[in-house]
């Protein structure tokens, strides 16, 4: 059975580097898909529209936006951070998960990522091993189902737009539904919202 | 379906081996428009037969039986157009097989169960079909010809560069892969249907095979095609 597909991306801004590990990534037996960002803005970009397992950084780029990285952290929190080392910035302040440097061996780097992926993995299964939604989150799902965007859905709620995202995306870990009209099935399918109750 | 074999393959193996220990193979050969009766021969005396490079055969039959791509494929921009035919081609399975085969099935199973989910089930299907429609179609009539104009061309040529390029084919890649997903995890998790196996079997297998075709060719697009188009782009700007 095939692992799922990781999606990696790095954010590193020599392209020599960048396809080295590319090289390495892609010879080996992870089944992985590399994307390549030039700058943090363009990570968060991404992010929003892409689920993305790991992150490799240069932590050059995380100087001075360190709270840009740790609001990316908390924003997408099954994201894993492996730190490019380059001995120029202490281990403890490269914001990272877990750190490698370019003189380590290619085994060593999958090992490294590896055991990120797994660890990743274990902390989402825990959170997403059954898919019993919150209260808040059924009252979001309903919304959505009945057509609501973002918006009204926070209005209705009194909470804001922010939080609805958050609510959708943890609707999604545990449902592992991610269309607006898949989603609509399972709440018939699960009772949480009546047929007869939608327009279709 | 995702059942990959693992062996890599050499151009001194002989096809029917190599079909024997993986039969998504027979997906590969049909989109190279590739006989099944394959003989004897190996991969180098099919390749000579049917006029297509080695390299790229087995650069994509490998990725068929699993190993991931290789981080700098060297193609020749014959083996470009090759490529292209060959999606095309793959296009063609989508289209006329494999999505009305599964069609096929949900409507059967709309029709033997009264469970009103199966009806939203198949109107998610028949929306979700008509999207890939809209994407093949894209990708036929205006991704393709572009690349092949691109391949084509010897010296710089500003045709329709100003409308396009290839990175914009790449973030023109939809959600169709998310999307079965989606239906795969509705029938194993939450959907209830009574009975009914072979049917389900037959769909879920149809679905897998699909799933599996199209991440194949996804990984083609995207490890071949893309980077071989911004590379000649590159080029052409230089």
């Amino acid at each position: 059975m095939r692992k799922p597909l990781l999606h990696i991306v790095i954010l590193e801004a020599s392209r020599v580097i960048c396809e080295g590990l590319m090289a390495i990534l892609y010879q080996s037996d992870l089944d992985c898909r590399i994307l390549r960002v030039e700058s943090l803005e363009d990570l968060s970009e991404m992010l929003e529209s892409t689920a993305i397992d790991i992150l490799i950084a240069n932590p050059l780029q995380f100087v001075n936006r360190e709270k840009e990285v740790r609001r990316i952290r908390k924003n997408h929190p099954s994201l894993s951070v492996a730190g490019i080392d380059y001995g120029i910035i202490q281990k403890q302040s490269m914001l990272a998960d877990i750190s490698f440097t370019l003189y380590d061996t290619p085994e060593h780097i999958l090992q490294c990522l590896t055991k990120l992926d797994n660890k990743s993995r274990k902390e989402n299964k825990q959170k997403g091993e059954d898919d019993n939604l919150t209260k808040r989150e059924i009252e979001v799902l309903t919304g959505l189902v009945n057509g609501l965007m973002n918006k009204e859905i926070a209005d209705s709620l009194h909470i804001s737009i922010h939080t609805v995202v958050r609510h959708r995306k943890n609707i999604t870990m545990k449902t592992g539904i991610r269309s607006q009209s898949g989603l609509t099935i399972y709440a018939i399918s699960k009772k949480i919202v009546a047929i007869e109750d939608l327009e279709i | 379906m995702v059942h990959a074999s693992k062996i890599k393959v050499k151009s001194y193996m002989k096809m029917a081996d190599l079909i024997d220990a993986n039969p998504n193979l027979l997906l590969m050969l049909q989109h190279f428009n590739i006989d099944f009766r394959v003989s004897d021969q190996t991969v180098m005396q099919l390749c000579t037969g049917y006029s297509i490079s080695e390299n790229l055969f087995v650069g994509i039959a490998n990725l068929y039986n699993g190993l991931g791509p290789k981080a700098h494929p060297l193609f020749t921009r014959d083996d470009l157009v090759r490529v292209i035919e060959f999606l095309k081609q793959s296009h063609d399975y989508y289209r006329s097989d494999k999505y009305p085969q599964i069609s096929s099935y949900i409507r059967q199973l709309q029709e033997n169960h009264s469970a009103k989910e199966l009806k939203l089930l198949e109107k998610f299907f028949n929306d979700y079909f008509a999207e890939v429609l809209e994407h093949l179609d894209y990708e036929d009539n205006i991704a393709f010809p572009y690349f092949i104009h691109l391949l084509k061309e010897k010296k710089s040529d500003s045709f329709r560069r100003e409308l396009y390029s290839s990175i914009e084919y790449g973030e023109h890649h939809t959600d169709i892969e998310l999307k079965l997903k989606d239906l795969k995890q509705l029938l194993l998790k939450y959907v209830k249907i009574e009975n009914d196996l072979d049917l389900r079997r037959r769909l879920f297998f149809a679905l897998y095979e699909l799933e599996f075709d199209l991440y194949i060719h996804s990984l083609i697009e995207e490890t071949i095609l893309i980077p071989a188009g911004v590379s000649i782009e590159q080029e052409q700007d230089a």
